[in-house]
């Protein structure tokens, strides 16, 4: 559910084999002993990365929407979200 | 042009041909060489093409799945603009797995690629496509991108030269993520010289990438005549342990060989923690991807699977647009995050990060560089490894570069049974002259680089 990819039957049998098949791989990282290590979340030596705030043109509505599947010409359109909190 | 079209039915190397773009940018080329032929960039007028996870404004860019079918990007990535400024012409997009995830080639949406040296075996990937038209001879270079080998295994699998610069040397803005704290973009070309060509172009800081690095970038050309006199070789004992075929082992020690008799001096090394990167690596790359590939949720562009409430719409959309592999990816970069497995799993996985970017910094104070195989095995039939895990070993001696940021090249070192093998070298981060040092020292005393694939000498 977390993924959101909504999968039939067929593929959650089949997908739930080969994940568990990857998951009992890579469980091999347990056995290491890791409590005299921090974490590396990425290996840039840079934090904070600031800029001036200047503003600048921004992309513009049309530009933004023009790959949209569905869009009114100023906003994106989607489904009614509050019918879906229902359902949940 | 014509070459590519003869070779195309076979290779299936491109998603997108832009010829218009490239008759604009030869038109355009041709004017700067004839007003400005002393300042003119080396790249200027000359063909390259760029993997389909690089944006180009107006230009569709699907990174080879069907959820970004039609998606015309509205800007160009830094990388590929670098390449432009300079005079490139683009012939098209090339094929890949799908969002750079694989191997093979076999899990881009819109059919996998072939290899220029038999078309029945794969090119390697992700890059596949850049590396097998470089192979095949269409266009002398090619930009790909590499996230736990997809530039240095595609190249080696094709017989061509393919760099992965150090992380935060080029910038990533406008490329399509995959996962964030390991992609960076790099070139796939003919020779050693080439690749340092391109990469002096697109290398440097881009405000626009917060993880691109402000230092200057060193010059590659200098370092290309260096050669390895003196140079200390390190030779990791695990990445030609199991799992390594052996004429591939065979065909590498012959070029460690050439490199001692260059006055190199080689050195056995061990980076112990080896044996659990390819673990490591497949749960930090899902956990990132899993977070970067939440935006395809049928808004704003792509795919969208219209349902009467906005979570069937999230969930048939992404069902719908994603292939297995990457399912596959998100599911388990979902799972590794979930708050249940997240201390087992991700942190754990960050920790033993930590650990084998040490073990690469504790080698490099006793040498320069390192040398071993790309690839485990040359390339593999089609259809030959239907198991995902024994894809993922694929990448067994290439991702620990990405996990610690190291640049990287892959340069062919032989042949078995006609086709090319690769030599891997690697450097300390920002060492990337000594990359191209090593490789073109090698490259300068053989000639394997200069064997011409079947489909490159029908252009002849």
């Amino acid at each position: 559910m977390l993924a959101r990819i909504g999968l039939d039957e067929a593929e959650t049998a089949r997908i739930g084999v080969e994940l568990e098949k990857i998951l009992d791989h890579i469980s091999r990282l347990q056995q290491v002993d890791t409590s005299a290590l921090t974490e590396t979340a990425q290996v840039g030596e840079l934090v904070n990365v600031m800029r001036d705030d200047v503003p600048e043109p921004p992309l513009g509505a049309a530009a933004a929407l023009r790959n949209a599947p569905r869009s009114d010409g100023h906003h994106f359109v989607v489904g009614a979200i509050q019918a879906n909190e229902l359902d949940a | 042009m014509a070459h590519q079209k003869r070779v195309e039915p076979q290779l299936h190397a491109y998603l997108t041909s832009t010829t218009e773009l490239a008759e604009q940018q030869a038109e355009a080329a041709a004017l700067t060489l004839a007003e400005h032929p002393d300042s003119a960039s080396p790249l200027c007028g000359i063909p390259m093409a760029l993997k389909d996870v690089l944006c180009v404004q107006g230009v569709e860019t699907t990174a080879s799945s069907k959820v970004l079918a039609g998606f015309r990007p509205p800007y160009t990535a830094t990388a590929v603009q670098r390449l432009f400024d300079a005079g490139a012409v683009c012939v098209g997009k090339t094929n890949c797995d799908e969002f750079a995830m694989g191997s093979s080639n076999e899990n881009s949406a819109f059919g996998a690629a072939g290899n220029p040296w038999d078309v029945e075996r794969v090119p390697g990937g992700s890059s596949g496509g850049s590396a097998a038209t470089v192979g095949a001879g269409v266009v002398p270079y090619a930009l790909g991108t590499d996230t736990g080998g997809s530039i240095r295994q595609p190249a080696s699998l094709c017989g061509v030269v393919g760099f992965k610069p150090t992380y935060g040397r080029v910038s990533r803005y406008g490329l399509i993520a995959f996962a964030s704290s390991l992609d960076q973009i790099g070139p796939l070309a003919l020779s050693v010289e080439d690749c340092a060509l391109v990469f002096a172009v697109i290398a440097g800081h881009d405000p626009r990438d917060s993880t691109s690095d402000p230092s200057p970038v060193e010059d590659p050309q200098p370092a290309l005549g260096r050669g390895v006199d003196g140079l200390r070789l390190g030779v990791p004992r695990e990445y030609f342990g199991a799992g390594i075929d052996a004429g591939v082992r065979g065909c590498v020690e012959d070029a460690l060989h050439v490199l001692e008799a260059q006055g190199a001096r080689l050195r056995e090394v061990s980076l112990p923690s080896t044996e659990v990167a390819l673990s490591t690596y497949y749960i930090i790359a899902p956990a990132e991807c899993s977070s970067n590939l939440a935006r395809y949720d049928g808004v704003r562009f792509g795919l969208r699977e219209e349902q009467p409430s906005l979570t069937d719409m999230y969930l048939r959309t992404r069902a719908a647009g994603f292939g297995d592999e990457v399912k596959r990816r998100v599911m388990l970069g979902t799972y590794a995050l979930s708050s249940g497995y997240y201390d087992a799993y991700y942190r754990q996985a960050q920790k033993v990060r930590t650990l084998i970017a040490a073990e690469f910094a504790s080698v490099f104070e006793s040498v320069d560089a390192l040398v071993s195989p790309t690839s485990p095995t040359v390339a593999f039939t089609m259809g030959e490894r239907d198991d995902p895990l024994s894809m993922y070993m694929c990448d067994v001696v290439t991702l620990p570069a990405n996990l610690a940021g190291l640049p990287g090249i892959s340069v062919p070192c032989g042949f078995i049974d006609s086709l090319p093998v690769g030599l891997q070298v690697l450097a300390p981060r920002f060492q990337d002259a000594r990359v191209f040092q090593v490789a073109n020292a090698y490259q300068r005393a053989t000639d394997w680089h200069a064997t011409r694939s079947p489909l490159a000498d029908a252009a002849a």
